[in-house]
């Protein structure tokens, strides 16, 4: 018998870090470094927040609340996203970085939920997968090009690769439930995506002068997951929500 | 003042009065030409152009920056210096008229795309591939590729291995473009909110 609990838990940690980084991601818009690039930035902000507002359907279809109401009215300790996901954008470097590893992990996960036991999950993870196929691409080409592009380029990825690292390993934080989850087929696991991403992560920064640390001494920063987050999220969150506390109803 | 928008940070320095500097060379990156296959079985056409630093980039950016909204199943890129152009017509003249026979060439012959224009100020369309040792040849060659009945106002050429097309299982790229109704602008509803806002304002 499948946990309900075990169920929603995952969804809303997989849709928060949709809506965050989405969030992050958008707020380059204008910004971007060549108006190529800040269009394709920006597009991609919007597939995730569409993505995370796909999850909170389904989550509102299991008796949650609505989909805008679960994104704008939760404070801080109510989110399950992980750390990674609320950073401030700092440099591009930074950004494509977490970008990288980030969707390097989202492909993996979504191509594991095309076989959940939960049909709806797994017929999302079909389309979900397929937009990200776009977002790795865009992703790997980039850290392909610059990580062995010039001195600079190379040495700025390489101190954002190093600084975000910890925070990537807390994206594959376990949840209560997990033994639940693998056991029903609804989710293969955090320790088993966590083993492929290592993989792809090490097979894209082969063909890059960036080296990656030894993985036993990296310290995953974790808590995301159940609501512990640093201080970066809550303004994040109140920024995002600002027009629905003002009117709930403005359309635009 | 530093502005918080890098492109304003790029813009060249003002200078000093009555001194004259060197034109400083422009920091932009070259243009490749996005080619669009908006369905199955019809032909690419030319869509546009995206700045890129080389031709992967340039695959990577033409997608977002050219097939967001319309329907698409694949794309191709070329960098404009390989896009080889023959003159343009005008009027009831055909292309076709004045290009030149070109006389078998000697050399390994390769594949060209062609492309041809049916309207002045619209897209080039694909009209074939043929095997030629040159762009000339390549172009003198397509005339039978070419619509008889119409007036072709121009050809392009482009060297098959200078494109980087669509691999077959990155086909999935455009798998839920026809559902995103967000991407439709019509969708946005623009003119009737407008309405709105104006009736209220009233």
């Amino acid at each position: 018998m499948m946990n309900p609990l075990a169920l929603k838990e995952l969804l809303y940690k997989i849709a928060d870090d949709q809506l965050i980084l989405g969030h992050r991601n958008s707020e380059w818009t204008g910004m971007g470094p060549l108006l190529e690039e800040d269009i394709a930035f920006s597009s991609m902000a919007q597939d995730k927040i569409g993505q995370s507002y796909a999850l909170y359907t389904m989550l509102h279809e299991l008796g949650e609340q609505e989909p805008d109401t679960i994104a704008f009215t939760r404070n801080a300790n109510q989110f399950h996203n992980c750390v990674l996901t609320e950073l401030p954008n700092g440099e591009y470097d930074f950004s494509l970085i977490r970008h990288f590893l980030y969707d390097t992990a989202e492909i993996l996960r979504f191509d594991m939920l095309t076989n959940s036991s939960y049909q709806p999950l797994a017929q999302l993870a079909v389309k979900v997968r397929a937009e990200l196929r776009y977002h790795t691409l865009h992703a790997n080409t980039w850290i392909k090009q610059l990580g062995s592009a010039t001195e600079e380029s190379v040495t700025r990825l390489q101190r954002s690769l190093e600084y975000a690292l910890p925070y990537a390993l807390g994206i594959f934080e376990e949840s209560a439930y997990e033994s639940e989850l693998i056991n029903s087929g609804i989710f293969a696991g955090e320790k088993a995506l966590q083993e492929q991403w290592k993989i792809q992560v090490e097979k894209i920064l082969q063909h890059t002068q960036l080296h990656l640390p030894d993985w036993q001494l990296i310290q995953p920063v974790i808590g995301g997951r159940i609501g512990k987050h640093s201080e970066h999220l809550q303004p994040l969150l109140d920024e995002m929500s600002e027009v629905f506390r003002i009117d709930p109803t403005a359309e635009w | 003042m530093n502005s918080l928008d890098p492109r304003v940070n790029r813009l060249p320095a003002v200078g000093q009065p009555g001194q004259a500097e060197p034109k400083a060379p422009l920091d932009q990156f070259g243009t490749y030409e996005v080619f669009v296959q908006p369905r199955d079985g019809k032909p690419f056409q030319h869509e546009g152009i995206v700045h890129a630093p080389n031709l992967e980039m340039a695959f990577v950016l033409a997608k977002e920056g050219f097939t967001r909204r319309f329907n698409c199943v694949s794309i191709f890129v070329a960098d404009t210096r390989h896009v080889y152009v023959s003159p343009l017509t005008d009027g009831d003249k055909s292309v076709i008229s004045i290009i030149q026979e070109v006389s078998d060439q000697p050399g390994e012959k390769v594949s060209y795309e062609i492309f041809h224009l049916l309207k002045r100020g619209k897209q080039h369309v694909h009209s074939g591939t043929v095997k030629a040792s040159g762009p000339a040849e390549a172009m003198y060659v397509a005339k039978n590729l070419l619509p008889a009945d119409k007036v072709i106002y121009n050809l392009w050429a482009i060297r098959m291995s200078d494109i980087r097309f669509t691999h077959p299982e990155e086909q999935e790229l455009w798998m839920t473009l026809p559902e995103k109704k967000f991407r439709d602008a019509s969708d946005y509803k623009g003119g009737d909110k407008l309405k709105e806002f104006l009736e209220r304002a009233k």
